[in-house]
């Protein structure tokens, strides 16, 4: 909620009770994590909504190198849970329809130890040329034996027989990559802080930048414990040095009750899930881990029928207490919002550059025109697009090779 | 006769001595001889594994011990709680650098070292499934004519199910096998796997006794006659303070509770006199009339 | 495959329940959790659940099947459904039902706020503003208790706590102990003395339920056994939890056998004893309360007193006893399986 001062406070659904309530507050720190539900296979838990990116989108703040997405390459399928970077580590291999380590043609040197986008490109590759199985590539970890198995992958065998009801120390297990973390977010500086002087965002929701185009294994933990703090730290001093709590008057519920009202009143309708498998298993056709003009504008129109029909979402859980059903559909809107974003930015980015890959229109990195932060603001119903310079310190860019 | 080594643990030495003496008389019908341990103290009870858990390790690691010395492989036990803590101080004591540590102690203290490989089985195991069963079923010439029987299981004969893992901790049948096959009809009641409060039945009474109404009450009402339990500990609870229960419920109870020898060696054709009924504190009375035999002498 | 199921479903407004029955068509794989959100989202969006990684790390999805505590997210459906059997979903035990599954977490986040579960250090971090280094062989200790991750199962089914709803609890009891038991920690007698009290370490009615339910493996029980393994080592032994155990050793190594006839006296004491005197007479007149002499003395027992002296001097005092078999007894399972495997290749 915002005033003349910057930010108000927040509106919140109390999920336990029921109700809008409104929250006033000195200082905001988003800290909702990230975008993944957006992508139909992803490692993020159900709650990574983008709920945060999307409010701070609607409440005017610019959002951050949204093109970036990171596809993590073994998620096992079809959960899309995460399969640990260290079954490579430990000498897994990769395999694709004909039993070949296909990742020597992609990274010769690295082969599977490559970088999660270098190995992700691979498969998706071996994927569009037809060379998978069943739309997965196979993980094979039978040569560690029984003793390492159990000893060092205990978690992933579980994971894999409860899962994918495969034992690795018998059969390889189907991965495939999909969506992991999200680079973009709510443009930061390094004290957590938004544009607006009392709003900051920390974690996977915010864009530091810290990562750039592409995030190395790790520095996901690293970004919540060390910017975490600081925003902690900046938000807290922010809100000491601000006098008095205005209390928020009814009328600031107002606005969030009749969306609210709208949703639960509405008694047809299409329910949630058929919009949220469509935006799911288009983002991957559409925006995944290669893009290509054609298929984001295309997306961009799915898009914005997706965001028609959502506007007849049916809820059809009607009460007050605890109504997941209600919030879901509210994540939903969060989800679609976002993604258009994403796609947009992705479109204007003309060049391929990390985690942003266009091998048909656009395959080379483009430091000339393009080393550059994207920026898109929603105003209106207006998505504005604009650039950032980056920020070069010690370190010089150049050209990446394995 | 298949020998096989016999640890009868506390409670049985003394104040359930019934559990003892129909485990005797019962065992040659079951092909038994028992070997009794020498040389072994109390398994800890649980309360020694926590007032002195290297202690309990030493202490167990010598009762399996013992078994070897007297050159038998496998220890049978009476008591859950004996079983469990024998289990799992044979399984502790799979790992070489424990048990080397804990012989070099036990040499030390004048004590046998453990090879490793002692079994440890509870009565009930060896009588509920294969050929222990049909033996039992051989052996059980006295039908119990229908008695209804409540199972009563108690906690540490099931769980943790990766010690003890004979069957499905939440769905065990193994008493209600051997209640049938001794010609008695099993009554079912949820509280059949749950706690007796034995552990906690001196220092936090009323939390136990809560705990003891639940099997008691609710056997009576699926119309049990009698209860039997595999453990002299749940058994010390469910008779001899079953008078506390019914005074903190104020609910006449009245549930005659078997040892599980005692219920089989009944039905193996054993006198009552030799399974010393007379010695707990809920009269036998009712179920030797049920089932027409004479008291042998008492009451 | 063909699914069906009961859910315990309840009108927060009018307190009602009911069993709904559900039909569904799911793949073969499917965890309890996909069946859920298939009926959530599919044919009844007013079921209402806890859910969000859906791999069994961030304990939001516990719920009873059949009684049974489990995490619907590690639980396969087929299993349940094996056999033509109707399984019941149910919300987890000893806490408030909200709605349907929903359960008010609040009483377990009391417990555990009480615990105090974080670091209290009292000596300044060391001045070059370095971390503390913790070699991983002291951490042993605290690693299965530091892989909680606050799900619940281990209250949902504590016994103890379903007669006495304010005995703090496996969680919570587990949780302290994570903290009693760092080596950083420098308040460990106070926090054991009051984890002493009335709903505290000695309430434990050791139904080892909570073992075997947890999904992580953190033995909440034996965690309780290590609280009470310290409080023994610094000397905490006034609870009568801890001279009715204490009591146990002074028999193993005075008679080898426990010392039936004196455990009352020793662990309640003289005056409250006498309250029990009826109870004694019960149990004399059968016959059941030994007289104190002669003692029923085990053979050999020179040994059982000479390995007390030699284990109190070496370096597994208190809790190591514990931990230090912590390992072997871990490796037995291998995968966590929700419906009992078939008993080992061991001949019972």
């Amino acid at each position: 909620m915002l005033g003349d001062e910057g930010c108000e406070g927040v509106l919140a659904w109390d999920l336990a009770r029921g109700g809008v309530r409104a929250l006033a507050a000195k200082a905001v720190i988003l800290a909702t994590g990230g975008s993944g539900r957006v992508y139909h296979g992803s490692t993020n838990a159900h709650a990574c909504t983008a709920d945060g990116m999307a409010m701070a989108l609607r409440a005017g703040l610019p959002l951050e190198d949204l093109e970036f997405v990171q596809f993590h390459p073994t998620t096992l399928f079809p959960s899309g849970l995460l399969v640990t970077e260290a079954v490579r580590g430990e000498g897994g291999y990769l395999l694709n329809s004909s039993g070949a380590r296909f990742m020597r043609h992609y990274a010769p040197e690295a082969m599977e130890l490559a970088s999660r986008d270098v190995v992700s490109r691979g498969e998706q590759t071996e994927i569009d040329e037809g060379r998978s199985v069943e739309g997965s590539l196979l993980l094979d970890m039978r040569h560690f034996g029984r003793e390492k198995m159990l000893e060092r992958f205990h978690g992933t065998r579980d994971l894999a027989l409860t899962y994918a009801g495969i034992d690795p120390l018998e059969r390889p297990i189907p991965v495939r990559p999909g969506a992991h973390y999200h680079m973009g977010g709510v443009a930061t500086n390094v004290d957590g802080r938004t544009e607006i002087a009392n709003v900051f965002a920390a974690g996977e929701v915010a864009c530091v930048s810290l990562h750039g185009a592409n995030r190395l294994g790790g520095n996901s933990l690293m970004e919540t414990i060390v910017f975490g703090r600081r925003a902690g730290r900046a938000a807290a001093e922010e809100a000491l040095g601000k006098s008095g709590g205005a209390e928020l008057g009814p009328s600031a519920r107002s606005g969030g009750e009749r969306e609210i009202v709208k949703l639960l009143e509405r008694r047809e309708g299409e329910r949630p899930r058929s919009i949220r498998d469509e935006l799911g298993a288009s983002m991957h056709e559409n925006f995944g881990v290669f893009r290509e003009e054609g298929k984001m504008r295309r997306q961009l129109e799915l898009l914005e029928d997706l965001r028609e029909r959502y506007q007849q979402v049916l809820v059809e859980d009607k009460g007050e207490v605890w109504n997941s059903d209600l919030t879901q559909a509210l994540e939903l809107g969060f989800q679609l919002d976002l993604a258009v974003c994403m796609v947009s930015a992705g479109l204007e980015r003309r060049e391929s550059r990390g985690a942003h890959s266009r091998p048909e229109d656009y395959p080379e990195r483009d430091d000339q025109n393009f080393l550059k932060h994207s920026l898109v603001r929603w105003s209106n119903d207006w998505l504005d697009l604009s650039w950032k310079p980056v920020t070069i310190t010690r370190w010089q860019p150049r050209r990446r090779a394995y | 006769m298949r020998r096989i080594a016999y640890y009868k643990g506390c409670l049985a030495g003394l104040s359930a001595r019934e559990l003892d003496s129909s485990t005797r008389a019962l065992a040659p019908k079951l092909g038994l001889e028992l070997v009794e341990l020498e040389n072994v103290t109390c398994c800890g009870a649980g309360d020694i594994q926590t007032a002195d858990p290297d202690y309990a390790l030493h202490l167990n690691a010598r009762i399996l011990s013992e078994a070897e010395r007297a050159g038998l492989d496998r220890i049978l036990t009476v008591c859950n709680v004996c079983t469990l803590n024998l289990r799992q101080a044979a399984r502790q004591l799979s790992d070489d650098e424990l048990r080397a540590r804990v012989n070099e102690n036990l040499e030390r203290s004048g004590a046998r070292p453990y090879s490793g490989g002692v079994q440890v089985t509870h009565l009930l195991w060896l009588i509920a499934r294969g050929e222990g069963l049909e033996q039992l079923k051989e052996v059980a010439v006295k039908k119990l004519d229908g008695l209804r029987v409540a199972p009563f299981y108690g906690c540490q004969l099931l769980r943790p199910s990766k010690l003890m893992g004979f069957e499905d901790p939440d769905r065990p049948s193994s008493l209600e096998a051997v209640i049938e096959a001794c010609g008695a009809e099993p009554v079912d009641y949820p509280a059949k796997t749950l706690c007796c409060g034995f552990p906690i039945l001196l220092a936090r009474e009323k939390t136990s006794l809560a705990e003891l109404a639940r099997p008691l009450e609710q056997a009576l009402e699926a119309g049990a006659e009698a209860m039997v339990t595999s453990c002299p500990l749940c058994h010390l609870s469910l008779d001899a303070w079953q008078k506390s229960v019914e005074r903190t419920r104020g609910k006449k109870l009245g549930l005659p509770i078997f040892h599980l020898s005692q219920m089989v060696a009944l039905a193996a054709g054993l006198e009552p006199a030799q399974l010393e009924l007379s010695r707990h504190v809920v009269s036998m009375g009712p179920v030797l009339a049920r089932l027409e035999s004479p008291l042998g002498g008492e009451r | 495959m063909q699914i069906r199921l009961q859910v315990e479903r309840s009108d927060p407004a009018s307190g009602e329940t009911r069993l709904q029955l559900y039909e569904l068509e799911l793949r073969r794989e499917a965890t309890l959790l996909d069946c859920l959100e298939q009926i959530k989202d599919e044919l009844d969006g007013t079921l209402a659940f806890r859910r969000s990684c859906r791999e069994g790390i961030c304990g939001s999805c516990a719920v009873r099947i059949d009684g049974r505590t489990a995490l619907a997210c590690r639980t396969p459906v087929a299993e349940l459904v094996a056999g033509g059997r109707l399984p019941t979903i149910a919300p987890i035990g000893n806490l408030p039902v909200v709605r349907d599954l929903v359960v008010e977490m609040e009483p377990m986040w009391q417990k555990m706020r009480a615990v105090e579960p974080f670091l209290r250090p009292t000596s300044e971090p060391s001045g070059d503003g370095r971390e503390t280094v913790v070699p991983p062989a002291r951490l042993e200790a605290v690693r299965k208790e530091a892989l909680c991750i606050n799900c619940g199962a281990c209250v949902s089914e504590c016994d103890a706590m379903s007669v006495s709803p304010e005995f703090l609890g496996p969680h919570a009891l587990a949780k302290a102990w994570r903290f009693v038991g760092d080596p950083r920690e420098e308040e460990t007698r106070p926090r054991l003395k009051g984890l002493s009290g009335e709903h505290g370490i000695w309430e434990c009615t050791r139904c080892y339920l909570c073992n075997e339910r947890c999904p992580k493996g953190v033995d909440p029980r034996d965690a309780i056994a290590k609280l009470g393994a310290e409080a023994f080592a610094v000397g905490l032994v006034r609870d009568r939890g801890a001279r009715h155990a204490k009591w146990f050793v002074t028999s193993a190594r005075t008679t080898g056998w426990l010392r039936e006839s004196e455990l009352v006296v020793k662990t309640l004491g003289i005056a409250v004893s006498v309250t029990k005197i009826p109870l004694a007479l019960r149990l004399f007149r059968r016959g059941k309360a030994p007289l104190p002499l002669p003692r029923h003395k085990a053979s050999e027992l020179q040994p059982a007193r000479e390995l007390r002296r030699i284990v109190a001097g070496q370096d597994r005092r208190g809790a190591q006893g514990i931990v230090q078999g912590e390992r072997v007894l871990e490796s037995i399972e291998l995968v966590r399986a929700p419906e009992r495997p078939a008993p080992e290749a061991e001949d019972f």
